[in-house]
């Protein structure tokens, strides 16, 4: 998708730039977004030298479909890799080659879930590092609360549920990464943005006093400055996510696509492309639209806390 | 207009019910076209179809509207700074951008309260999601058509105090007031509502800063837009300000209103705006 370039004339002023943050990617960014970055601005590069991914994978001796991993920052780069396609696609200028590698270099960087290896599947481990990049994650949950706002005993629950077979160690791993990830709600971004279906409320996971428990924290996160919550209550009829649950996350960097996220039993999808973004930006839209406001969602959840 | 009035009274849904009134991405919206030339994402195949359409009339229209929206900044700034004003009424509120009014209100007085007003149902969701004041001020939202200033004041009542000074804030909105729905009553209104000590800003696209660029993008707007346009000359804006004292300097093309940096002073754009207060 195109965007617009910010250019000099409008970013001057109080020293903010119209859109977007401040900060600098290379600081603030996780491993993740710094790969897209560095993929996108590969991708710039070879299209501009008229350069076919076949010609540019086939001179790092690997594929076309890598050459795509790699311009979606879905995998790590070697560095020397990076060297050689600037070097055919004609970059010759010190500086911007020394950038460029540095950037590899930083993005191959481990984040904090490096540890949690053994409970971490892959697919996972990607929205990991673009939850942490994302200036703003929107989603839509209609069966359980959000992992960023799961309680102790909650995320418990949900994890058993889908971990039968787990021993008593494993669960209490994936509940210890779950609740070190809600780390990023400390930071002022991302702003997250969430939907929840009143169903994920009513259904009392962990028993009632858990549940109990997990609604008045839920009110508590609702109330971070960066953190917005609406309920879809029963009382919308029919809403327009027919599909399940999804999030969007978007990143500050003017160049990034928005990515949708969309999670399945042994796997996940993630997609850029601009078509699909629309898609399903519009159904978040319309989420949005038809759920109760902020101020009546924070009213319905402590109706819904007498009930259960 | 009066066509789309009685279709929303006979088609309203009940309160409660399902269905997102308004809100249709086959057709180019003002607000995610504003967004688009802003550089933002929250806009869809045929806003950016229009939006490109309008470039191609007039291809400094992005760095225009980034110019407006560093105008709506400063004069944020200058109404919570130098004329102390701690109320806000922000009519056309937009998708979000950087430095949004109670943003920039709040930095200079935290305890400043905004009311947002917009009639499209994804700029309210957005607002309402995002636009979220400081522990000290209020932020609020109305669900209105500038052109009903009754119920606009009814509503903004709530968290503004009209007893004190308001600014009211009119940012690249007018020009989607035909004169047949005339414009000037309608600021006319507003600013009979507002003690003295208050404040009128606002911005116009220009029929008379390169007029047949303007006329053009203007009439493709028309064309792929529910939302008319109407550009004015330097002349009919100074008119929304009659009998207020504009603040230097004066009536200009939004980069000259009192710009913080020379690269600020030198963006092209095409928007009369200005600056007043109420005797």
């Amino acid at each position: 998708m195109s965007v617009v370039k910010p250019d000099g004339a409008a970013a001057a002023g109080l020293g903010q730039s119209e859109l977007g943050d401040a900060r600098a990617p290379e600081s603030a960014a996780g491993p993740t977004v710094l790969r897209m970055l560095l993929g996108t601005q590969l991708r710039g590069l070879r299209e501009a030298a008229n350069i076919t991914p076949d010609r540019a994978g086939y001179e790092i001796r690997a594929s076309r479909s890598k050459i795509s991993r790699l311009e979606h920052g879905r995998v790590s780069f070697k560095e020397r890799d990076v060297a050689d396609l600037l070097t055919l696609y004609g970059v010759t200028d010190a500086q911007q080659r020394a950038r460029m590698l540095q950037l590899a270099q930083q993005a191959n960087d481990q984040g904090w879930w490096a540890k949690y290896g053994d409970v971490l599947p892959d697919w996972f481990e990607t929205y990991l590092g673009l939850e942490q990049a994302a200036s703003l994650i929107r989603s839509y949950e209609l069966q359980f609360i959000p992992g960023l706002f799961q309680t102790r005993d909650y995320a418990r629950a949900v994890t058993v549920l889908g971990h039968r077979a787990a021993s008593a160690a494993e669960v209490d791993r994936r509940v210890a990464m779950r609740l070190e990830r809600q780390r990023l709600l400390s930071a002022p971004e991302p702003r997250v943005w969430a939907v929840i279906d009143e169903s994920a409320l009513r259904r009392p996971l962990g028993g009632r006093e858990a549940m109990r428990a997990q609604l008045r924290h839920l009110i508590e996160v609702a109330e971070l400055p960066q953190v917005t919550l609406q309920i879809m209550s029963f009382e919308r009829g029919g809403h327009s996510a027919a599909g399940g649950s999804f999030s969007i996350l978007r990143f500050a960097e003017p160049d990034l696509p928005d990515i949708v996220y969309i999670e399945q039993l042994t796997g996940a999808l993630y997609l850029d492309g601009s078509e699909d973004v629309d898609h399903y930006q519009e159904v978040m839209n319309s989420l949005s639209i038809e759920a109760d406001t902020p101020e009546e969602s924070g009213k319905l959840l402590r109706r819904i806390i007498r009930t259960i | 207009m009066a066509a789309e009035a009685s279709r929303a009274a006979d088609e309203a849904p009940e309160p409660g019910s399902a269905g997102a009134p308004d809100f249709d991405t086959s057709v180019a919206h003002i607000a995610r076209v504003y967004n688009y030339w802003l550089g933002g994402k929250d806009n869809f195949a045929a806003d950016r179809a229009a939006a490109e359409q309008a470039m191609a009339a007039y291809p400094d229209i992005a760095l225009s509207a980034r110019a407006n929206r560093a105008f709506l900044r400063r004069a944020v700034y200058f109404l919570a700074g130098e004329a102390g004003i701690r109320q806000f009424l922000d009519i056309g509120t937009g998708i979000p951008s950087a430095n949004n009014t109670h943003e920039v209100a709040q930095a200079v007085a935290p305890e400043s309260r905004i009311v947002y007003v917009d009639k499209d149902p994804v700029v309210l969701a957005h607002a309402r999601a995002l636009l979220t004041s400081s522990p000290q001020g209020a932020t609020d939202y109305i669900d209105a058509d500038l052109r009903a200033t009754g119920a606009i004041l009814a509503e903004a009542a709530r968290t503004l105090d009209f007893s004190r000074p308001v600014a009211i804030m009119l940012m690249a909105i007018l020009q989607h007031i035909g004169d047949e729905d005339d414009p000037y009553a309608v600021v006319r209104d507003l600013i009979a509502a507002v003690p003295p000590g208050s404040y009128l800003a606002l911005s116009h696209p220009a029929a008379d800063i390169e007029p047949e660029k303007l006329a053009d993008l203007a009439s493709r707007l028309n064309q792929m837009m529910a939302q008319r346009t109407t550009v004015r000359t330097r002349a009919e804006v100074a008119l929304f300000f009659d009998g207020l004292d504009l603040a230097e300097p004066g009536i200009v093309n939004v980069p000259q209103w009192r710009p913080a940096s020379t690269e600020e002073a030198s963006s092209p754009a095409a928007l009369w705006c200005g600056v007043a207060r109420k005797p």
